[in-house]
């Protein structure tokens, strides 16, 4: 027992200083592995799951989509190579007919009908379930033919599909839904390879796609969550593109000389919402007040680095619909105080600003402290993420008096941001009025384009009108990437590899 | 030693019953992950669905009494956000943050303990002062911070490691002394103080009349002697090494389980924070619990049993 206690004491410093666990090098940097910084990793790369950026921007490479969307915005071909409307609910979409998914079986009408039967199914509780759920029927007309019904006229359809990814429907349905995600079959650009969990994605050229190929034989997607170490590692080399880097970031990028600043303007608006149904809010006065209030061109220039573009409706230059030339409220300081003075003790009550750390707390901050400049008493109210969405999804007495907050429906559509923030049956809508309710109504089932385009002009002009909602500006999404990379990023928020090159 | 064992597992099993209750009923005060979950243009119903598909619609009472249930026959359920089984998740990310842990401790025993002793036996040298100094600065010093600092310094100006990520020694090398410094300070403030309480012994002064040699006096009885707290703190590190790997982690984008449970608490990922945690109470307790052990390896008056002494 005592040589047992002697060991033992010897050995304590060892234990204590448990060996190093050695893996092996990684390996070098080459030209033809292209890696990406993502901010995390992705959720699932089954692509009617969960819905994020990091998700899509990994899997939409692996999958084909009905239709797309080219750099200008336009929606093309993908899947689909031409469609036709049958009736106010009826679509009839041709096929490509040399598809061929990645074990090598040809995509045919059965996987599109499969897929669309895929995610609109409730029990399989897709999250991009309610993007879909207008399709009430697929069926398929042939090997490359397919046609689709909706409940309604439905205008946005075909901006919706550029969300549908094809799954093939001899793999998908033969497996669960959490095999598929481990090992994902498609016929899109790029293979997948391997999911090393946590550590990164890796995906591989698919030689025989049939559309225009990768210029990279391997990409890797690695999860940095840390803005500052995501764009270290692009300075040092061993990362060649990283999503979302702030303001400050993109200066110190592009004054470093290592890596160039790739930015966009996004289909992302961002907005104050006042709730007029609310005393002293219900006074439009008193909303006009605060669109004189806040100084937008402050905010995008001062805060955010003049990246951002102002903007006078709830729409961005990416949307259907928008119109050039609209106006809105000027920043004009003395003309808010002069009707806060008007309106006495009312508009001094104390005014709920809901927020999340999630947004920008310096853009939350500014639009405070322009509202108390103008005699306003605005307290910034902060709540994790999902307490500030349920706070906002409920009805107009529970809801907060003031938000901040940016929206997109990832689907450059107008019914895809006005209809939730502005009719009033909707749970995020903070305004009720019968006139912009029918016509968000009618723009929502307006097939003749435009028509529908004038609609939602009239609709904007009426929310400056009675300050419904006062839209602020269309937000930037900043990516940094290696000097050698060429790529144009686009509003959607999309990392298509294929449409990337790279001179050395 | 067998009451000792029994009282033991008893206190343990108490402290896993609370930790358990406390991070179910604590992450449900803070939010219904069903919002993140689904698209901002979700109807009511949309949501409902997600709720009911996440067992979320059942009453937390009955949601509590499954989780026990559940986790007593070993499944621990799936990852909201990831629809993969926790196991399989923790599984995936341990290895790193054991690599990590490890790592941190070489760096904080390597340097904190000749560190900790350097000081106490040069007690009144006028460089012993510009060491503490260092010493409370490594404490001190922000993690997140130093742990940028780094990464711009070695990574992006020099080039020497990579700035983060994994897969090589060289990758582990800036994450291990981030983490490591932390405690390297406290293991030389431990170290100082217990090989001064030795120095002060009576058994020293006698070894030294009877001539022993300093080198010899130190090998022999000063860090033997001076190891218990050293072994005593080390348990109560390791906790605090998973602790400090959260923002480690997340700097360096190192994939270890303080990152997921960054990733997971925000996302509200219940089940796989649940995890986690779980896991944490687990180490915490079996470290302790080890300690115990060691001691009376080291130091034969600590019995187990409590009868000596």
């Amino acid at each position: 027992m005592n040589a047992f206690r002697k060991t033992a004491h010897r050995i304590a410093p060892l234990i204590l200083s448990v060996g190093l666990i050695f893996t092996a090098p990684a390996a070098g940097f080459a030209k033809d592995l292209l890696t990406v910084n993502l901010v995390n990793e992705p959720a699932t790369l089954d692509p009617h799951q969960q819905w994020n950026p990091d998700s899509y921007y990994v899997y939409r490479n692996i999958f084909d989509n009905m239709l797309t969307r080219d750099n200008a915005g336009e929606i093309v071909p993908q899947i689909a190579t031409g469609w036709s409307q049958d009736s106010d609910t009826e679509i009839t979409f041709d096929l490509r007919e040399d598809i061929v998914f990645h074990d090598g079986e040809k995509l045919t009408a059965e996987d599109v009908v499969y897929s669309i039967e895929r995610i609109t199914d409730p029990d399989f509780a897709s999250p991009q379930l309610g993007q879909f759920n207008k399709i009430i029927k697929a069926e398929a007309l042939g090997d490359f033919k397919v046609k689709l019904t909706t409940d309604g006229p439905y205008p946005a359809l075909l901006a919706q599909l550029i969300k549908l990814s094809i799954v093939p429907e001899h793999v998908a349905s033969s497996v669960t839904s959490e095999e598929f995600n481990a090992a994902p079959v498609g016929s899109g650009p790029y293979k997948f390879v391997k999911w090393d969990r946590g550590v990164e994605v890796t995906v591989e050229k698919n030689d025989g796609y049939w559309g225009d190929k990768g210029p990279f034989e391997t990409v890797s997607f690695k999860g940095v969550p840390d803005a500052s170490t995501r764009m270290a590692n692009l300075q040092a080399g061993t990362a060649d593109l990283v999503v979302t880097l702030n303001a400050d970031l993109a200066q110190q990028l592009e004054s470093s000389g290592r890596g160039v600043v790739k930015n966009v303007n996004t289909e992302r608006v961002a907005y104050f919402a006042m709730n007029s149904t609310k005393a002293p809010l219900d006074d439009m006065e008193l909303r006009k007040a605060i669109g004189y209030a806040i100084d937008r061109e402050g905010i995008v220039e001062g805060l955010l680095g003049g990246y951002p573009k102002v903007v006078d409706q709830m729409l961005s230059p990416a949307h259907f619909g928008w119109k050039d030339g609209m106006t809105g409220f000027t920043y004009d300081p003395e003309k808010a105080k002069e009707i806060i003075a008007g309106l006495g003790d009312d508009a001094k009550v104390e005014m709920a600003l809901a927020t999340s750390p999630v947004f920008d707390q310096r853009v939350v901050q500014a639009i405070q402290q322009m509202l108390t400049e103008v005699g306003l008493n605005a307290s910034i109210e902060i709540v994790d993420m999902a307490t500030w969405l349920k706070d906002q999804q409920t009805s107009n007495d529970q809801a907060p008096l003031l938000t901040f907050s940016r929206w997109s429906c990832a689907c450059q559509d107008p019914d895809g941001i006005m209809y939730p923030l502005l009719h009033s049956s909707s749970a995020w809508s903070r305004f009720s009025d019968p006139k912009i309710d029918a016509l968000l109504d009618a723009a929502r089932g307006e097939l003749d384009l435009e028509k529908r385009a004038a609609l939602y002009a009239e609709i904007n002009g009426l929310a400056v009108e009675k300050a419904a909602i006062l839209p602020l500006y269309q937000a930037a999404i900043i990516y940094g990437a290696s000097d050698k990379l060429e790529w144009q990023p686009t509003s959607n928020e999309s990392m298509f590899l294929n449409r990337m090159g790279w001179s050395e | 030693m067998t009451s000792f064992l029994l009282r033991r597992l008893g206190q343990s099993l108490v402290a896993l019953f609370g930790v358990m209750t406390l991070v179910f009923f604590i992450q449900r005060l803070t939010g219904d992950p069903t919002y993140l979950l689904v698209p901002e243009t979700a109807t009511q119903e949309d949501i409902e669905a997600m709720r009911h598909a996440l067992g979320l619609d059942r009453p937390l009472f009955v949601q509590y009494v499954d989780f026990f249930r559940d986790t007593l026959s070993l499944d621990f359920g799936k990852s909201f956000i990831q629809n993969v089984p926790v196991t399989t998740i923790i599984a995936s990310r341990l290895p790193y943050t054991l690599e990590l842990a490890a790592g941190a401790l070489l760096v904080a025993v390597v340097i904190g303990v000749p560190l900790g002793l350097l000081l106490a036996l040069a007690q009144k040298k006028f460089w012993t002062n510009g060491l503490m100094g260092i010493v409370l600065a490594a404490q001190s010093m922000p993690t997140f911070w130093s742990g940028i600092l780094m990464i711009l310094l070695f990574g992006v100006s020099l080039g020497w490691l990579p700035p983060s990520g994994s897969g090589s020694f060289a990758h582990l090398i800036m994450p291990s002394i981030a983490l490591g410094l932390l405690s390297m300070a406290t293991y030389a403030r431990i170290m100082r103080s217990s090989v001064l309480d030795e120095l002060s012994k009576d058994y020293i002064r006698s070894a030294r009349a009877r001539g022993v040699k300093t080198r010899r006096l130190v090998i022999r009885h000063l860090l033997r002697n001076s190891a218990i707290p050293v072994i005593s703190i080390t348990a109560l590190e390791i906790s605090q090494l998973l602790a400090g790997a959260v923002i480690v982690e997340t700097v360096f984008a190192w994939p270890g389980l303080g990152l997921l449970t960054v990733q997971s608490v925000v996302s509200r990922d219940f089940v796989v924070v649940q995890g986690v945690v779980l896991l944490g109470a687990l180490v915490t307790i079996l470290m302790n619990f080890l300690a115990d052990i060691l001691y009376s390896f080291v130091d034969p008056r600590i019995r187990l049993d409590g009868t000596g002494g």
